[in-house]
């Protein structure tokens, strides 16, 4: 018996659509995209392209705007760079993933760059005025994760677009953890839209997506062969292919499209219902025992992902004994230093995280192993 | 005159106008735009070296003029070249 409940991290199982999807594309796209004219090519050329059509369809781009990439990592280091290439400040949110500190920072440490870090509150007055404060002439980018990957708290990502608007600054926008379960659109605000393909929109391990609405041009940190303007020694300026060298993942990307049609028949709004209801079960249940303690605040808002902490036990020890019973729980600081400083978390945090397939009863067992994993561990 | 078959339709085209597309993605972004329109095109390997080397065409029969206009519309970049008889449609 095996629960998976770490579906921030990547979601799994995948729904039958999508196996059969990739299996098919296995059989069926094993060419390359947009490099040849024969009979293979070009078939997998066309399910490649319908892939970004159904991508950029659901998140309200042009599909030449629509950029592949390896993972929602992948796709801010490309956007942060690519924007940064040729200086300014940058503010990134105080619950950013490593995936956006980390070049922000680098970026910073080269000299290339300025770097802010705007406070999240609960309240979300708070957290726009923090990056509102923030904003200077030079500013150039913000970087904003729509969702913690930590405790799920949604930032005021609207507002704080409608600021980068106003002000003529690029809005990037994390939606790895919002994706597929919000309905979000680059019409919302956003410039460029990062996300992952494996987690929310249900598509298999190394696909990611770049969105952008054109704005804000991006320098590519990956240079090569494009199936474009091959005489040529400059990358082509022309998107997708200026941010798309190199073979893409295809079959990765037929499964993006399935599972993006997965989501459209279900309902992102059903979906996330559903998740929801699992995670106010899981919280009512051990909120109120004592030596439990659940990051959520009264003030903020939160998408489908719960952090906690049970008896003072390390997280990691807490979600390996619960392996044992077979839950696959993520411990430890979730790849994100600057959100796990802003909780205060010592020793990390263990990660309780839905998707669509887990059922009430599997959170009704998960929650009876939680309140006795102090006999657990003493046993 | 050169012939080009387009592999969904079947239909087969006279080509008096090529547009040359900067990238495949175009390439169907046109074509289903074109299509969409009730304007029979078909993608093909470019057949004859751009200056910037390899890449793909869009076959649009006679209508050139009115493929442009479409195209233009929606800013889908491209570069016409003729081959054979003239356009039937002014651009």
């Amino acid at each position: 018996m095996m629960i998976n409940f770490d579906n921030a991290a990547t979601t799994y199982p995948k729904p039958l659509s999508v196996r059969k999807a990739a299996a098919d594309a296995i059989m069926s796209f094993g060419g390359n995209a947009g490099r040849g004219g024969h009979q293979l090519a070009m078939r997998t050329s066309e399910a490649y392209y319908n892939a970004r059509e159904t991508a950029a369809e659901f998140f309200g781009a042009e599909p030449e705007n629509t950029v592949f990439t390896l993972n929602c990592t992948h796709a801010l280091n490309m956007a942060i760079q690519g924007v940064m290439s040729q200086g300014g400040h940058l503010i990134i949110s105080s619950m950013e993933h490593n995936s956006a500190a980390r070049p922000a920072v680098s970026l910073t440490l080269k000299k290339q760059i300025t770097l802010s870090i705007a406070e999240v509150y609960p309240d979300k007055e708070q957290t726009i005025e923090s990056f509102r404060r923030l904003m200077r002439s030079d500013t150039k980018a913000v970087v904003c994760t729509l969702a913690s990957n930590v405790t799920g708290q949604l930032l005021p990502y609207r507002e704080i677009g409608e600021l980068c608007r106003q002000r003529g600054v690029c809005f990037i926008a994390d939606g790895a953890q919002a994706c597929g379960i919000y309905d979000i659109k680059l019409s919302d605000g956003i410039n460029i839209l990062c996300t992952a393909g494996h987690k929310g929109l249900y598509g298999i391990t190394g696909t990611g997506l770049l969105i952008t609405d054109g704005k804000y041009p991006i320098a590519p940190i990956i240079q090569g062969g494009t199936g474009s303007e091959s005489l040529s020694l400059f990358q082509p300026t022309i998107l997708p292919d200026s941010l798309e060298s190199g073979t893409p993942n295809i079959i990765g990307a037929v499964t993006v499209g399935e599972g993006i049609r997965f989501i459209k028949r279900r309902g992102a709004e059903a979906i996330r219902a559903h998740e929801e209801r699992l995670c106010r079960r899981f919280i009512s249940e051990l909120s109120p025992v004592e030596g439990i303690t659940i990051y959520r605040d009264e003030g903020a808002e939160y998408a489908p992902i719960v952090s906690f902490n049970a008896y003072g036990m390390g997280s990691e020890e807490a979600a390996a004994i619960l392996g044992e019973k077979g839950f696959c729980l993520r411990a430890g600081y979730h790849c994100a230093a600057l959100a796990h400083a802003t909780l205060g978390t010592k020793g990390g945090t263990v990660r309780f995280a839905p998707s669509v397939f887990n059922t009430e009863a599997e959170v009704l067992k998960l929650v009876y192993y939680v309140k006795i994993l102090k006999n657990l561990q003493n046993s | 005159m050169l012939a080009a078959q387009s592999e969904q339709s079947g239909v087969i085209l006279l080509t008096k106008c090529i547009l040359d597309m900067p990238s495949y993605t175009y390439a169907v972004k046109g074509q289903r735009l074109l299509r969409q329109r009730g304007y029979p095109c078909a993608i093909k390997r470019r057949s004859k070296d751009s200056e910037n080397g390899c890449g793909y065409s869009l076959y649009v029969g006679d209508r050139c003029g009115r493929a442009a206009e479409i195209l233009d519309s929606y800013s889908v970049p491209y570069t016409i070249r003729r081959d054979g008889a003239d356009d039937d449609d002014k651009l």
